[in-house]
Parts: C-alpha cells; sequence; structure tokens
C-alpha cells in the first residue's frame, strides 16, 4: 500500500515539474515585449535591457524554469539582486517556499495574490458544491424511483436544458433580469465571512454559486440516477426486497450506499478543478477570485501570475486525482495491480 | 468553464459506454447496427432529436450558399433602422418581415442572417475540433491498449498531464502566442482562419482524452477474443492488425463521443467568445453574437435570448441524441 | 504608447493615462448640466470607480485621471493646475508647493522653485528640497521603479545614472549637481530647452517630492505618504478594493490655495474599486436608482451607450452631464505599406465616420474630428484636408476614381487593427463595409491588450490602425510631434508613438521651427502648418472626439469638469450635501 502510495506521489510530482516547464516553454513564445510594457513609454533601448534583466526575461527559458522550481522547494527573494539587498536591505521581498513567483505588475509575490483571491473562489467552490450535490442527488434520487415517468424525464430534460445554456448568458440573465431589472435580489458582491458574517457571506455568494452549480447539476442528476438504478437491479438488492424490508429502507440504506462513492470521488475531482478559479462565473459576477485574476492577469500579459495559477490549479487535479486513487487501493486492493 | 465541464460531461456519459457497448458486438442472430436502428425507431424523443440535429446542419450546410446567392447577408448594416441610441426603432427588436428575428442594435444587421451563418461557423469549429481529438484519441487510444507496457504507460501520464491543465485558463492566456504559432507553423492566413484554427487545434488538443481511455479499455478486452488471436497466428502486423480489425469494433463508442462532444465544443466556442478569444467580427459565430448581444440584455432582450436559445437547442439535441443512440445500442443499460 | 486602458474605463479610447488638459466642461451636447451649488465642509463622499490604478507610488503612476484626483487629495505637486472651467485659465499651472510657479532661465534649460515654509507630510516632517531631488531621482531607477512617465529621463543634465539605489558616489554627485539642492530652492538643469516644464510637472508627479525613509522600492508601490488634504487611512491602497481617504491633520490649508486648487469639501472619501468589464455599468445602474449612500457617489465609469436613453430623460436628467472630453480617436496608415498617397487619400474620400460614430452609441459618446488635434487644446484649427470630407458617410465613387488613377488593381486588400470589444467589432464593420463598396477589401484585425506593442513594431502588416490620443500637457506640441516626428519614435524595434512609422524630413523642419518658436503665437502657426501638411500627405484620418457622459448622485454638489480633470469629474471642487 505504501509502495503504491509513494509511486502516486512520485508520478504526481513528475506531472507537475512537467506541467510548469510545458507552461514556460509555451509563455517563452509570447510576441509581447514583457520589459518594454513595463518600462513605459519613453525608455531607450539600454532602459528596457535595464528592465529586462531586472525582470529576468534576459535569461534562457530552463534556466528561468530552474529558479522557479527551485523557489517552490527554498523560497525566493524578489529583485533577485544581491547588489540591491546589500545597500537596501528594505527593498526586498522575500516569498517563502513554495514560492509561486513575483507580479511585477502587483508589486507583490504571486502566493500572496493568490492568497487574496483563493478564499474567494474556495467559497464559490464550496456553496457550489453543496448547491449542486443536494438538488443532484435529490432528483437523481427521485428521477430513478419515478423511473419511466413524466416526473423522471422532466427532471432529467430539465436540468439538460439549463445546462445547455452558456454559463455566461445564465449568469447575465440573473444580473441583468432577476437583480436589475426585477429587483428580486439584491446585487451580489463578495462579502468574507469577517465582513458580513456567514448570512451575509451566504447571500452574496447565492447567485455566482447557483449559477455555477447549474453548469454541474445535470451531470449529477443523471449520475445518481444512473447509480441508484443501477444498485436497484444488484442481487443483493433484490434480495433485500424479497426478504420483505420496505422499498424506503432499501433505498437509503442500500442503493444509496453503493452510489455514494463514485459521486465523492467526482465530486472530489470537480471541486478540485474548481479551486483553479471559476473563470466564467467570477468574470460574470465580478468576484475577485483565482479566475478573475487569470483574466486579469492574461489581459495585462502578467506571466509569473498566470504560470504560478496554472502550476497550483494543476497540482489542485493532479492531488485530487492521488487522493481519490489511494482511496479506492484502500478500499478495494484489486486496483493497486491494475 | 462550460467548456471544460462541457467536456467532462461528454466524457462521463461516454465513458459509460466501455462496459455497455462492447457487450452489444457480440450478439450473433441480427447484426447490432439493425437491432439498434431498430430501438432508435421506437425512441420518440431520439427521433425528434435527430430531426432537430439535421435541421441545424442543413442550415450550416446551406448558409454558404444562402450568402452566396444573395439570400442572406450578415454583414449588412442598416443604419436606418436604429434610433439616436443605436436601438431597433420597430417593436420587439425591430422584427419585421424583412428581418424575423430582429436586428442587431447599433448596426442594424440582421438577426436572422447572423445566427445562420452563426450556426455554419460554429458547427463548423465544433466539427473540426471533434475531428482533430477523434483522430488523436482513438489513435493514442488503440496504441496504447495494443502496445501495452511503457508506450502505455506514457501515453497514460500525457493523458494525466492534459487532464491537469486549467483548459479555459490555457486558451486564454495562451491565445496572442497561440495565434503566432499557428500562423507559423500551419502556414494558416492572418487573421480569422488563423483564429479559428487555433480555437480548433486547441480544443481539438484538450479533448482528446476520453476518447482515448474509451479505446483504450475496448481494445484490452478486444484483444482476448478470438478473432484477434486468429489474426495474430496468421501472422499480421501487430498495429495494422488493431487498426484493421479492432477499429471497426470501436464505432459504437465513437459514434456516442462524437455525438456527445459537438454540443461540448459549440459551448466552449461561445464560452471562448466570452473571454475575447476565438474567430473575430464580424464573422458570426454563436458565441459572438450572443457576447455582443449581452450588453443590450435588458434594453433589447430579443437581442439576447434568441442567440441564447439556439445555442441552448443545439447543445440540448445533440445530448437527446447522443443519449438515444447509446440507450439504442445498449438496451440493457442504466437508463 | 506602451500603456493600455481598461476596456472598462473606455469603450473606445485607447489612451486615458495621457493628462488631457484642454477639453471645456459643461458642452450641452445632450442636456444636463454642470451642479454648481457651492457646497460645504463635511460628510462622506462615496467615489466609484471601474478600473484598477497600476500604483499608488507618486513616480510611477501614469493614468491621467489618476493624477488628476491625486493632485487634489493626497500628493501636491510644486506647481498644479487650477479647477477652472476655462481652456487657458485651467491649463495654467499655479503655486503649490512652491511659492511661485517656477523661474526658468538660459532659455528654458534651468528652472527654479522654492518651497513654502509649513509644508508637511503627513508625519508631520517638513518637506525638504532634499526629497524633491530624491523623488526626481527615483524615475531614474528603472531596474526598481519599473513604469510611470519618465521624460525627465532626456531632459535632466547628467550621464548614465542608474538611480539612488546604486548610484556611486560619483554618479550621485553628478546627479545632486544637475538637480541641484540650496536650503529651499530646488534648481533642475537640463541638457536642452524645456519650455513648458511647469505644466510637465503641474500635470504629472515625475518631480514631486518623495521622502527618502519612507521608500521600499517596489514594495513602495502600494504606499501613501500623502502630503495633500486627505490621507489614505492605513497608509496602503488595496489595488482591488481602494481604501478610505480621511483628513489629513498634518495639512496647513494656509500653505495652499484652496479655492484654485483643492477644497477638501468632504471629510471623508470612500474610495471603490470594481475592476470588472461589468463594474462600470453597474455603477451607473446605482446611480440611475439614487439610492441610500449612492445618492452621495460620484463615478469615474462613463454612462454606457446603453444606458444613455435612461439618463437623458428625467428624474435622472438634472444629475446628468455630457462634455467633449480631449481623447480624439483617429486611424493612422501604414505609411510602410500604403506609399501611394492616392491610395490614402481613396480611404480618406470614402470612410464612412457617420457610421461609425452610430455603432458606437451615436452623437452623445461621440463626435465628428477634423484634425487629429482635438477641439479644447490652445490652437486648435479644423484642417481643410478632412473637414467637410471625412465626417459624412463617404464617397465610394471618388474613392474607386482615385484608386484607377493610382493604377492598382480593384478590389484593393487593406488590413484593419484596433483594439477588440464588442462595441469596436460593430463600428469597424461599419468602416469594412462601406469600403468594401469603395473598391476596397478590407480586413478586420481586432486585438488584446498588448495592441499599442504590437502596432508599434516597425514590420506589422496591418494597413490601417485605430488609435486614440490624449495630450500629456497642454499644447498641440504634445499631438504631432509625439505622434508623427520620426526622430525620437523610430528605432531599429519600435516605430514608438508613431504607428504609421511616418517618417518626414518637411515635416520634422516645421516641427524644429516650432520648438525654436520665440512665443506661444508663432508655435501655435507653425503646428497649426504641420497638421495642414499631414492632411495634404494624408497621413491619418480623423474620427472622433470622445464625449463623456456623468452622472453623480442627487447629494453631490460642485458637480463638474474641467481641463485639469481630463473632462473627468473635477474632485477637487466637489462635496456633499448635508440637507
Amino acid at each position: 500500500m505504501w509502495a503504491y502510495a509513494a509511486r502516486r506521489i512520485v508520478i504526481g510530482v513528475m506531472l507537475l515539474l512537467a506541467l510548469s516547464l510545458v507552461t514556460f516553454v509555451l509563455f517563452f513564445a509570447s510576441p509581447a515585449d514583457q520589459a518594454r510594457h513595463a518600462c513605459g513609454k519613453q525608455c531607450t533601448d539600454e532602459q528596457i535591457a535595464v528592465t529586462e534583466k531586472a525582470l529576468g526575461y534576459d535569461k534562457p527559458v530552463l534556466v528561468q524554469w530552474g529558479t522557479f522550481v527551485k523557489g517552490m522547494v527554498t523560497g525566493r527573494e524578489f529583485p533577485a539582486d544581491p547588489e540591491l539587498k546589500k545597500t537596501h536591505p528594505e527593498f526586498i521581498t522575500t516569498c517563502d517556499r513554495p514560492c509561486l513567483g513575483y507580479s511585477k505588475t502587483n508589486g507583490v509575490t504571486v502566493n500572496s495574490l493568490i492568497g487574496e483571491a483563493a478564499p474567494i473562489s474556495i467559497s464559490l467552490a464550496v456553496v457550489a458544491v453543496v448547491i449542486w450535490l443536494v438538488f443532484g442527488v435529490i432528483l437523481g434520487i427521485i428521477a430513478a424511483v419515478t423511473k419511466g415517468t413524466i416526473m423522471d424525464r422532466g427532471i432529467v430534460g430539465l436540468t439538460l436544458i439549463i445546462y445547455a445554456f452558456p454559463t455566461f448568458f445564465i449568469g447575465v440573465f440573473f444580473l441583468k433580469f432577476v437583480v436589475v431589472k426585477w429587483g428580486l435580489l439584491s446585487y451580489p458582491q463578495y462579502l468574507s465571512i469577517a465582513e458580513g458574517g456567514v448570512g451575509g457571506w451566504l447571500t452574496n455568494l447565492f447567485l455566482p454559486a447557483f449559477t455555477l452549480a447549474l453548469v454541474y447539476l445535470a451531470s449529477y442528476v443523471r449520475m445518481t440516477r444512473a447509480f441508484v438504478l443501477e444498485s436497484l437491479g444488484e442481487d443483493y438488492i433484490r434480495t433485500a426486497r424479497s426478504k420483505g424490508l420496505n422499498s424506503r429502507t432499501v433505498l437509503f440504506k442500500h442503493a444509496l450506499r453503493a452510489a455514494l462513492t463514485p459521486l465523492v470521488t467526482m465530486t472530489g475531482i470537480d471541486f478540485a478543478g474548481l479551486l483553479g478559479g471559476a473563470i466564467i462565473t467570477e468574470q460574470v459576477f465580478a468576484y475577485n477570485g483565482i479566475g478573475k485574476l487569470t483574466v486579469d492577469s492574461a489581459n495585462a500579459w502578467d506571466l509569473p501570475t498566470i504560470i504560478g495559477i496554472v502550476v497550483l490549479a494543476g497540482s489542485f487535479v493532479i492531488l485530487a486525482n492521488i487522493i481519490v486513487d489511494i482511496c479506492y487501493a484502500l478500499i478495494d486492493p484489486r486496483v493497486r495491480l491494475g | 468553464m462550460s467548456g471544460s465541464t462541457g467536456q467532462k460531461l461528454g466524457g462521463e456519459t461516454a465513458q459509460a459506454v466501455v462496459d455497455t457497448a462492447a457487450p452489444s458486438t457480440e450478439v450473433a442472430s441480427k447484426s447490432p447496427m439493425q437491432l439498434a436502428a431498430g430501438r432508435l425507431r421506437k425512441d420518440k424523443l431520439t427521433l425528434v432529436s435527430l430531426v432537430v440535429v439535421l435541421l441545424f446542419v442543413l442550415a450550416a450546410i446551406t448558409a454558404p450558399l444562402a450568402v452566396h446567392f444573395g439570400w442572406i447577408d450578415p454583414l449588412k448594416s442598416a443604419l436606418n433602422l436604429t434610433d439616436e441610441f443605436g436601438r431597433p426603432k420597430d417593436k420587439w427588436g425591430g422584427m419585421s418581415m424583412d428581418h424575423p428575428l430582429g436586428i442587431e442594435p447599433g448596426t442594424g444587421r440582421d438577426t436572422m442572417a447572423r445566427l445562420w451563418s452563426g450556426v455554419a461557423f460554429s458547427l463548423f469549429i465544433a466539427l473540426s475540433a471533434t475531428m482533430i481529438a477523434m483522430v488523436l484519441g482513438v489513435v493514442l487510444g488503440i496504441v496504447s491498449g495494443a502496445a501495452g507496457g511503457w508506450i502505455d504507460a506514457i501515453i497514460g501520464r500525457v493523458i494525466d498531464l492534459t487532464l491537469a491543465f486549467p483548459l479555459t485558463l490555457m486558451l486564454l492566456a495562451l491565445a496572442s502566442t497561440g495565434l503566432i504559432m499557428v500562423e507559423k507553423y500551419l502556414h494558416t492566413p492572418k487573421g480569422n482562419p488563423t483564429a479559428a484554427v487555433y480555437v480548433i487545434v486547441v480544443l481539438g488538443l484538450f479533448g482528446w482524452t476520453g476518447i482515448a481511455r474509451i479505446v483504450r479499455g475496448q481494445v484490452l478486452s478486444l484483444r482476448e477474443r478470438e478473432f484477434v488471436h486468429a489474426s495474430t497466428m496468421m501472422g499480421a502486423s501487430k498495429f495494422r492488425l488493431y487498426f484493421r480489425e479492432i477499429l471497426p469494433n470501436l464505432w459504437a463508442p465513437i459514434l456516442v463521443t462524437f455525438t456527445l462532444m459537438m454540443p461540448a465544443f459549440v459551448s466552449a466556442e461561445a464560452a471562448l467568445a466570452y473571454l475575447g478569444v476565438g474567430v473575430n467580427a464580424p464573422t458570426p459565430t454563436l458565441g459572438n453574437i450572443l457576447n455582443e448581444s449581452i450588453s443590450y440584455a435588458d434594453v433589447v432582450p430579443t437581442f439576447f435570448f434568441i442567440p441564447g436559445f439556439t445555442i441552448a437547442a443545439i447543445v440540448v439535441s445533440f445530448n437527446l441524441l447522443g443519449d438515444g443512440i447509446r440507450d439504442a445500442l445498449d438496451p440493457k443499460g442504466h437508463q | 504608447m506602451g500603456k493600455k486602458l481598461k476596456r472598462a474605463l473606455a469603450a473606445s479610447s485607447a489612451l486615458a493615462l495621457s493628462l488631457g488638459l484642454v477639453a471645456c466642461g459643461g458642452d450641452s451636447g445632450g442636456g444636463g448640466s454642470a451642479n454648481n451649488d457651492p457646497g460645504v465642509k463635511g460628510g462622506t463622499l462615496n467615489y466609484l470607480q471601474s478600473f484598477l490604478y497600476e500604483s499608488s507610488d507618486p513616480q510611477r503612476i501614469y493614468y491621467g485621471v489618476q493624477l488628476a484626483q491625486w493632485r487634489r487629495t493626497v500628493y501636491r505637486g510644486l506647481v498644479a493646475f487650477p479647477m477652472s472651467e476655462d481652456p487657458v485659465e485651467g491649463t495654467t499651472p499655479v503655486a503649490d508647493l512652491a511659492t511661485d510657479t517656477g523661474t526658468a532661465s538660459e532659455g528654458g534649460k534651468v528652472w527654479k522653485f522654492t518651497l513654502k515654509d509649513g509644508v508637511k507630510w503627513e508625519d508631520g516632517t517638513d518637506i525638504t528640497c532634499e526629497d524633491v531631488q530624491y523623488g526626481t531621482s527615483r524615475v531614474f531607477a528603472n531596474d526598481v521603479i519599473i513604469g510611470g512617465p519618465n521624460y525627465t529621463l532626456s531632459y535632466i543634465d547628467v550621464k548614465d545614472y542608474p538611480g539612488p539605489y546604486k548610484a556611486t558616489p560619483a554618479q550621485q554627485a553628478a546627479f545632486e549637481k544637475a538637480v541641484s539642492c540650496d536650503g529651499k530652492t530646488v534648481t533642475f538643469h537640463f541638457n536642452k530647452p524645456w519650455a513648458d516644464f511647469n505644466q510637465a510637472a503641474a500635470g504629472m508627479m515625475m518631480v514631486d517630492p518623495y521622502k527618502k525613509s519612507f521608500d521600499q522600492g517596489d514594495r513602495s508601490k502600494w504606499k501613501v505618504l500623502s502630503n495633500g488634504p486627505y490621507k489614505v487611512e492605513g497608509g496602503n491602497w488595496d489595488k482591488n478594493k481602494g481604501a478610505t481617504l480621511v483628513r489629513n491633520e498634518n495639512y496647513d490649508p494656509a500653505t495652499d490655495n484652496p479655492d484654485q486648487l483643492r477644497k477638501a469639501l468632504p471629510d471623508k472619501i470612500n474610495w471603490v474599486i470594481n475592476g470588472s468589464d461589468t463594474a462600470g455599468e453597474l455603477f451607473n445602474d446605482r446611480l440611475i436608482q439614487d439610492a441610500g449612500e449612492d445618492q452621495y457617489a460620484i463615478t469615474s465609469a462613463r454612462v454606457t451607450p446603453q444606458q444613455l436613453p435612461k439618463v437623458t430623460q428625467e428624474p435622472v436628467k438634472s444629475r446628468y452631464l455630457n462634455v467633449v472630453s480631449p481623447f480624439t480617436d483617429y486611424l493612422v496608415f501604414n505609411h510602410k505599406k500604403l506609399t501611394d498617397p492616392k491610395i490614402r487619400e481613396a480611404l480618406a474620400v470614402s470612410v464612412n465616420t457617420e457610421g461609425y460614430i452610430k455603432a458606437n452609441g451615436g452623437d452623445l459618446v461621440m463626435e465628428h474630428a477634423d484634425s487629429i488635434v482635438n477641439p479644447g487644446t490652445a490652437g486648435y484649427k479644423a484642417n481643410d484636408a478632412f473637414k467637410g470630407v471625412t465626417d459624412g458617410s463617404g464617397d465610394p465613387e471618388a474613392a474607386k476614381a482615385l484608386l484607377k488613377e493610382a493604377g492598382v488593381k480593384m478590389p484593393y486588400a487593406i488590413k484593419l487593427s484596433y483594439p477588440k470589444t464588442p462595441t469596436a467589432d460593430k463600428s469597424m464593420a461599419i468602416l469594412q463595409e462601406s469600403w468594401n463598396k469603395a473598391g476596397f477589401k478590407v480586413t478586420l484585425d481586432g486585438q488584446g491588450d498588448t495592441y499599442y506593442d504590437v502596432i508599434a513594431q516597425p514590420d506589422k502588416d496591418s494597413d490601417l490602425m485605430w488609435a486614440g490620443w490624449g495630450s500629456d500637457w497642454p499644447s498641440m506640441m504634445t499631438v504631432i510631434p509625439p505622434l508623427f516626428d520620426s526622430r525620437p519614435n523610430i528605432s531599429k524595434t519600435t516605430c514608438g508613438n508613431d504607428y504609421g512609422c511616418y517618417e518626414s524630413d518637411e515635416l520634422n523642419a516645421i516641427i524644429d521651427e516650432a520648438a525654436n518658436a520665440a512665443n506661444v503665437e508663432d508655435q501655435q502657426a507653425k503646428m497649426q502648418e504641420a497638421d495642414a501638411f499631414l492632411g495634404s500627405e494624408y497621413a491619418y484620418i480623423p474620427l472622433d472626439n470622445q464625449k463623456f457622459n456623468w452622472l453623480r448622485g442627487s447629494k453631490v454638489t460642485g458637480f463638474t469638469t474641467t481641463p485639469a480633470s481630463s473632462s473627468y469629474p473635477e474632485l477637487g471642487l466637489i462635496g456633499v450635501s448635508q440637507k
């Protein structure tokens, strides 16, 4: 078991390295002259060269990548300028490990940028997961037990139709009609629990989280429905039924339990994906989460931030997969052979 | 986001095919095709969605002709139809006999003409991306399953790596670099061809993993079958064998995945247009049209709702069709 | 300009970092009026802002509207522009931290300012000549203080100075000779005449004082040490959220000129930032509703074209203001590709600016431009080459005739580049459509936020490029020379602000004559000659002068715009009603 876990983790780390390398190589082909962009309007070529050196963009891509990886392990200092550190130590920003880089555009470390944005994305993800799980599982069960009726078709069909609308269409619809035109809800603006209490936090999160949950709802309804139906068809359930257990007990005690493992797995992986930021939802609702940070840094061509987010988002996904695999291995030792 | 989840939905539902579609090839008396066709005929919902899908495909095919013969002109402005604020003068977003779906605020371009061509552009992008993903996925899936060993392991890791990249983020952040690389290495003409190719290639490059896994699974199970053993004994080259003998047995999961991937890519194109990535204006794609309409959502609601519902109709009909085909191929399945 | 403007800030303008100083307030274009209620001290003003600042460090600030608003609140300069609506008075500097507006000698190569007594930082310490010297020196440290305006680099008479952080004692001594201190008097020595240096000092903050002990290099990017009537609560500006400005108790109005420079009426200013693309529209939706705290609010986000039907009707109309801004949009030819003036002329005579303006939102959003020089600029004169030619829907037949004369095959292929927004997509499509009827085949090339970097490249393949300009200080000298003088712009790697890579010895000669002119009138006449020359060459096509549409809350007083505020709301005059 430990050997298996160790192997999965080693592979995960290697994947992460590959991910960051690919990202560096892709962005190094950038046509935008970052140094000129940063230096300003009247900069001469020499001044641009000074800026380029200060930003570290003069070094080959592999060296930049190596520095990045080293920073992940040991931390870094910005600017990496020993001369300046000697004369003006108070100018140096230290970036503790795992250091994701330094955003010149923002004048802070990528870690602190992400640290500021993360609570918003996490809040959004948590509330969205709760909404889609609650609605998804309940509707899925209803659809399964009413299989073939109008109710079943209605649930499956309606969630599919909602899924079919682009997320930004639904988000804009909520904002422009539900909020502005009809005034049914107040305009959502992120409040942390510290600022607005749990109530304020939740009220403001509801609309964006609901928009986000609608994207996932259809697949969770279908999944729940399918697993419940499948397990209802299994032999042991039939046995349980034939022994005279009432159908509610069978449903909740046996069928649901069987459906739980795959549901939890999927939720874990989807949740991990959302931690990397819900780009469109955050953009529509102007929530300064990681998704919004992504869009902003892509627009400002803030390379260190983009790379930091890619690596972070990728590591969430990789980590979630490792956890899921190891959990499976714990539950079912046969998996390890595969 | 709806792009990546879109794919996920496609992938998940299609993955169910792994364990269900294969047995259907075993039925001996009637060909599986005939059986499935028989079942499809009884499934009214799927037939309706098939008709809708065919209508959209027909619209896509006829759009270039309609433009060519001058029946519609998605680029023709009509500034006299809008008031001093750019709003359509007529009620209901400028609907009239000449403009049955109304006009675009500001320019007065005909919404029906733009939607009609938009369907063509969007389906073309989705189809091309799907083809790339399918070819990549099928080839790598077969190679992976057939070769086994370290090749299988490497392809497996590449799949993991691909899945770990945040797709929307990469598409967005890479756009300017990507466009230049596409232009340089694929020698596409500047402007919209390059932009279209970029979107197609990136969606395709990130979309192949699901089908590759399905195909790999199929290959693994087919490998044990008799006819494969028979061919091996006759000395056929291993890979030729897999492509020639196994590929025909894979049509069921391929068809289902194809039908489910198309709508996912239609959604993805729309999401990207919202983020400012993709084919340039004034070329109408469904994403461009919808993106232009959002600032008018409450001022000219018809202009906002019509493209939104068009996208939804495409996505729903393709998904229902895919579900229907899968059910038809696998009557004992989960549904 | 190497910088871009947030999409949210302007639907079509590309340039807000420049301080346009030239428009006049209170234009009656769409009705509405300036609200000149004198106002009373006290209360809390809410300032709603829909774009993010790049820094709060005076030497790094470059957004025009930020320079203007912060001059009124936290950063006083040696000199400053008064809050006058008059285009001449409003663009003439008055003394601020200095006792006068500066004395020039040696033909503008030496400038002298003396600091007032009793001017203090928010920590209570005196502002010294050395602070001015230090602030000026920071601009030179390109490796630490990255970004911001740096005109001073090419003027201050010092060689190879790396900024104060890494200078050797000899280098530092050389700098302190070029910018020297004698008691409270600071003297700037330039290597060439800088006749309007005090205007640059008023409009930008590159020679503002900076306290050495407060400096932490890049870590000071978001710190604020105020010397104005307000200070930033907590001392840090939150890039994504903004901050609260409260009274600075170490500010003494007796050292200031409150009536002309800053009335500082509200006790508190809540500066709320939301940088999303939809924020500007949302802020104006809130101002339309005028509920609760929003009654005490103003915004630097313009009313969107979609909202105009609502705001031009009562009850909102009385809180609405429409003004011509100092920003002019134009199309510039790539002179490396379109070398035949006949082809350029053909494009000019068939340009459909009427449709372009309509697609952008109509007459409340833009007016026709007939020169690249904004009408608010001193010495503005309509360009005869364009007047009556480029301000209609275009003449396709005339264009075809010109193309025939030029002997080129029709349709003639043209690539038109522009910064991509949904609105720009539509208005450019209108231009494309009418040019396609005039013998051209136009391809549209909408680009992302690095647009200005891309079109500055000498080897780009665009034929025609959209651009916007607002001058850095109030003179035609800040329009034509920076945009068309090839000498400062063109190098191996870039064409600078001369996006079309236009090179003309004849024009450069006129510019030199203007620069050496004995007085302002002669200089203006020469600049008019230069613009006429550009017109005869069809070097560019003027498109529009942008108009700004502003809303305010019902309890806001003194709401107007001035040349100094680039036609944004003039924060120095604004108060809130206590009733």
